[in-house]
């Protein structure tokens, strides 16, 4: 394969000096962009960086101010997705827009329908996706419900979904980042395939290793700009990530143990059920935590962790099973309580669960500490003192925002969950229930809450780390523990696993379990 | 200054929202052969002598305060996302039941009044506590099981009336409870209007007038700045959020729908006690629903309502001049119908506008020239990472990343389907 920036070579794409702005902010400026036909191009940057604005302008979901679109080197403008469409563009999502009670052929052909005297053509349709999905190995039933599917077959659907309306050019928005190991293996075989074939794929995403591996040429965007491209086979990932965040990097690194005797959460016999008297969803989980620990919860999303995090903060029903905080049983204890008690919480989703988007920054601070100082004196909120203290926070956990009236929803995604980490702090907890703490967060802001977590531990908190970030878990973590169909079916130690061994027991394959349970 | 620029915005929506509902309201006026200005200069004409102006102002400020109680009663479930279409009901069961406790004892001035205040709210609360006891234990929704104690209530209320309170004689057109003896009459505010050297109105200004007042200080305290009040907003702005940081949800619409009953059940009370007297068949009725257009008009705050019940009470009193300028009353109507169908758009208006200037508000600084290396092309060798910026160390980094204004949630938004 020849080297990037070989002019003779055709062009699929092509964008030229793209500026998009939004009302005070400029979130793409002089973005060029080269991509070939029949190569996968990724394009890295962190999360903010302008990645998705630049995705929407070339899928149609708005206009660019200034620049060019050009498609096999015509000019091209598109008013709305479906331009895009029918020009041959398609883009699978990060969160698939899949209807669950849907079969695999209902989703695909949704808004297409092919239909013979006014009723949907389901053989027509069939053989269609039976021929996409054999000339690209996507291996998919038509007729499977999507609810059975695991996520990579979900993820395949998408893809089908696209191809099915003819697209010969795939944007692929940070496909990988609902995927173990395996599967990411899997899709980048897809990807293989569809390259053979002569489509070109745009794959976005922050993971540099995946896209080192898969991708014939990258471009790194910036703060809204294009900063370059690279070579994936001549450019390491410490120097890709260099590119994108403009300095160098901050390593997590482990270091000793700082583990104590004392424990601070004992979970004994856990048990919690979907609906009363059904299935278990957490399976008889028994664990420790102990002061100075970091104890990680490993699995594929959907086995249990949310509903384990949920029963830890009293948010849901035990339907079997003891909790202990240091000596106290708070197995019957309110959340309000557990709280009080000295657990702190960050949640998965800090949209749904630990913020007030439309509230300023101190009563975000107030949020979880309505009891507790300096937030209140009295029946009162101190207003005062909890603005002061949100100022106190800002500044400590290097929170950007222009003060403590500002709403939440105006911050980044890394802020507010500074923001949240430094909250919870700030009431010194004696355990952590951390769950996906850096999530959606910039590199930056990363390293920030990982610091942050490791202080924490030293100083003798315990903490519960539940993630989907495999390095993130095996870094940090002294003991981890590998969650499957709301059990924990193993532990391991996290400083000689690697990914790929504890991607094995996320999906039960390393216990001879093919069958992936993403419940 | 955003503060400033946010009260402006919010002031600004409901302003041009009663512009826009009176420009309707004036063409709606045109198009069935009426004269427009004509409506406006009987609306705003109070009369010729000061007796007859002040008389004008009681009754505008008499009507305003039921409508307030009402508004404040919806506003308190509405902040934690409960809409208690109830206060109809609750209202209208309280009043007869405090005014039969109030003719049925007789007691010292202020204890009197103290009963048949309490045992009103009481009442209120209670009906209110129904449906979030059926809330909070069986999962009905506030809306059916307020409407339908709706309709309960008002037959309750007609057989009290016309049963075992009844204190009117057989065969009367009016049919009232008994009346309630005059230590249990609230005393008027007329001194106060002559005091301020204003003509002595016919009417009686109400000296519940304080009492809702009073009331609507204390909702605003309690919303605003204590603990309670904070779960309870917190609620409303996301039920998940507040469950996470240790709100007792349950508790919670139990709670409020109590203390929005408790005050559904004052609304009767300056009619009772500052004129009527009695419960009878004639009673004001409607308050509940109309204080749901109040309380909407107001944003659900305290002072906002206090307008909305002015702007109401007022566009009712021109209801009979309308008339007598033979212009149909039910104008009337559809101009508070207009305003609040405007209002609610005006502020759904502003409430994105706002938030999308939130969310773009401390987004990225726009990418300054030589930052970086804007289009280095770094060729096909193994060249090094291409210059860093000497200013951008990791610390600034951070800031600078602040988003660029779109994160996951635009998405969702705009999702048209690949």
């Amino acid at each position: 394969m020849e080297i990037p920036l070989n002019e003779s070579a055709p062009l699929a794409v092509e964008l030229r000096g793209i500026t998009k702005r939004f009302p005070g902010v400029v979130a793409n400026k002089d973005i060029e962009l080269r991509v070939r036909r029949g190569e996968v191009h990724a394009i890295v940057g962190e999360n903010g960086a302008g990645k998705s604005t630049l995705m929407k302008t070339l899928y149609g979901m708005h206009r660019p101010d200034e620049g060019q679109i050009l498609l096999d080197g015509e000019p091209a403008s598109f008013r709305s997705p479906a331009d895009a469409i029918a020009a041959g563009i398609g883009m699978v999502h990060q969160h698939f827009m899949l209807a669950d009670n849907f079969t695999v052929l209902e989703n695909v052909v949704l808004g297409s329908e092919p239909t013979k005297g006014g009723r949907l053509d389901r053989a027509a349709a069939r053989d269609r996706i039976r021929e996409i999905s054999d000339s690209y190995a996507l291996g998919l039933d038509p007729d499977s419900l999507v609810e059975d599917l695991g996520v990579g077959d979900r993820q395949r659907v998408e893809i089908a979904k696209v191809l099915y309306r003819g697209a010969t050019t795939l944007i692929l928005d940070e496909p990988t980042a609902v995927l173990v190991p395996q599967e990411v293996d899997e899709l980048f075989g897809n990807l293989a395939e569809l390259k053979r074939e002569g489509l070109t794929v745009i794959f976005i995403s922050h993971k540099l290793d995946e896209v080192r591996k898969v991708a014939d040429s990258i471009t790194v965007i910036r703060r809204g700009t294009t900063v370059g491209t690279a070579d994936p086979r001549t450019t390491s990932a410490k120097e890709l990530a260099e590119m994108m965040v403009g300095a160098e990097l901050p390593v997590a690194a482990t270091r000793e143990s700082t583990v104590r005797e004392a424990p601070v959460l004992r979970m004994r016999g856990v048990s919690v059920t979907a609906v009363a008297g059904g299935r278990s969803v957490v399976d008889d989980v028994t664990l420790t935590v102990r002061e100075g620990e970091v104890v990680g919860i490993a699995g594929v999303e959907g086995n249990g962790q949310a509903e384990l995090v949920d029963a830890i903060m009293g948010l849901r029903p035990l339907a079997a099973g003891e909790l202990r905080l240091g000596e106290e049983d708070i197995t019957q204890w309110s959340t309000r309580r557990r709280r009080e008690g000295g657990i702190g919480f960050v949640p998965e989703d800090r949209h749904r669960q630990g913020m007030l988007l439309d509230a300023p920054l101190w009563e975000n601070r107030v949020l979880g500490h309505q009891t507790r100082p300096p937030a209140v004196k009295g029946f009162f909120i101190d207003r005062r003192a909890a603005r002061a203290d949100t100022a106190r926070i800002m500044r400590e956990y290097d929170v950007r925002a222009p003060g403590p009236d500002t709403a939440a929803v105006a911050l980044s995604g890394g802020n507010q969950q500074k923001l949240i980490v430094g909250r919870e702090m700030s009431a010194h907890p004696r355990l952590l229930v951390a769950a996906h703490p850096t999530r959606g967060v910039d590199v930056g802001a990363q390293a920030g809450i990982w610091e942050l977590l490791k202080d924490a531990r030293a100083e003798g908190m315990g903490i519960l780390l539940v993630s989907a970030d495999l390095d993130e878990l095996i870094s940090l973590s002294d003991t981890l523990h590998v969650m499957l169909r709301g059990a924990l079916v193993a532990t391991l130690d996290p400083r000689r696993v690697t990914p790929e061994e504890l991607g094995g027991h996320m999906t039960g394959a390393a216990r001879g379990d093919d069958s992936v349970g993403a419940a | 200054m955003t503060a400033l620029r946010r009260l402006g915005l919010s002031l600004m929506a409901p302003a041009i929202a009663v512009a826009v509902a009176l420009a309707l309201s004036a063409a709606v006026i045109a198009l069935i052969g009426q004269n427009p200005a004509t409506a406006v200069r009987v609306m705003f004409d109070f009369g010729d002598s000061p007796a007859q102006q002040t008389q004008a102002i009681v009754v505008v400020l008499n009507r305003a305060v039921p409508l307030f109680l009402a508004g404040l009663a919806v506003s308190v479930a509405f902040r934690m996302g409960l809409f208690n279409i109830g206060v109809e009901g609750q209202y209208r069961i309280a009043t007869v039941l405090a005014a039969g406790a109030g003719a049925a004892v007789a007691l010292p001035g202020p204890l009197h009044l103290l009963l048949i205040v309490v045992v009103a709210m009481a009442v209120g609360a209670f009906w209110a506590g129904i449906v979030a006891v059926l809330k909070v234990t069986r999962g009905v929704s506030e809306v059916i099981s307020s409407i339908m104690l709706n309709f309960i209530a008002l037959g309750l209320a007609s057989y009290l009336l016309t049963g075992p309170l009844r204190g009117s004689p057989e065969g009367a057109s009016i049919i009232t409870t008994s009346p309630i003896p005059e230590s249990g009459w609230f005393p008027g505010l007329n001194g106060v209007l002559t005091g301020l050297g204003l003509a002595e109105p016919r009417s009686e200004l109400y000296g519940f007038l304080v009492v809702a007042g009073v009331v609507g200080i204390a909702v605003a305290v309690l919303i605003k700045r204590t603990r309670f009040g904070f779960d309870l907003r917190a609620t409303g702005m996301s039920p998940s959020a507040a469950t996470a940081s240790g709100v007792d949800a349950r508790r919670m619409v139990l709670k409020a729908m109590l203390i929005s009953g408790a005050i559904a059940g004052l609304i009767g009370m300056p009619d009772l006690l500052g004129e009527a007297r009695s419960y009878n068949t004639e009673f004001t009725a409607g308050l509940g629903f109309l204080g749901i257009a109040v309380a909407l008009l107001g944003r659900n705050s305290p002072l906002g309502i206090a307008f909305g019940a002015l702007l109401f009470a007022f566009l009712d009193r021109a209801a009979i001049p309308l008339q007598f300028a033979d212009i149909p009353a039910s104008v009337v109507t559809i101009i508070q119908g207009t305003i609040v169908l405007a209002v609610v758009i005006a502020n759904e208006i502003a409430r994105r506008v706002t938030r999308q200037q939130a969310e773009r508000g401390s987004a990225v600084a726009p990418p300054t020239s030589g930052d970086g290396s804007t289009g280095g092309g770094q060729g096909p060798g193994d060249g090094p990472p291409p210059d860093v910026g000497p200013t951008t160390g990791t610390g600034t980094g951070v800031g600078v990343r602040n988003a660029s204004g779109e994160p996951g949630r635009t998405d969702s938004r705009q999702g048209a389907g690949a």
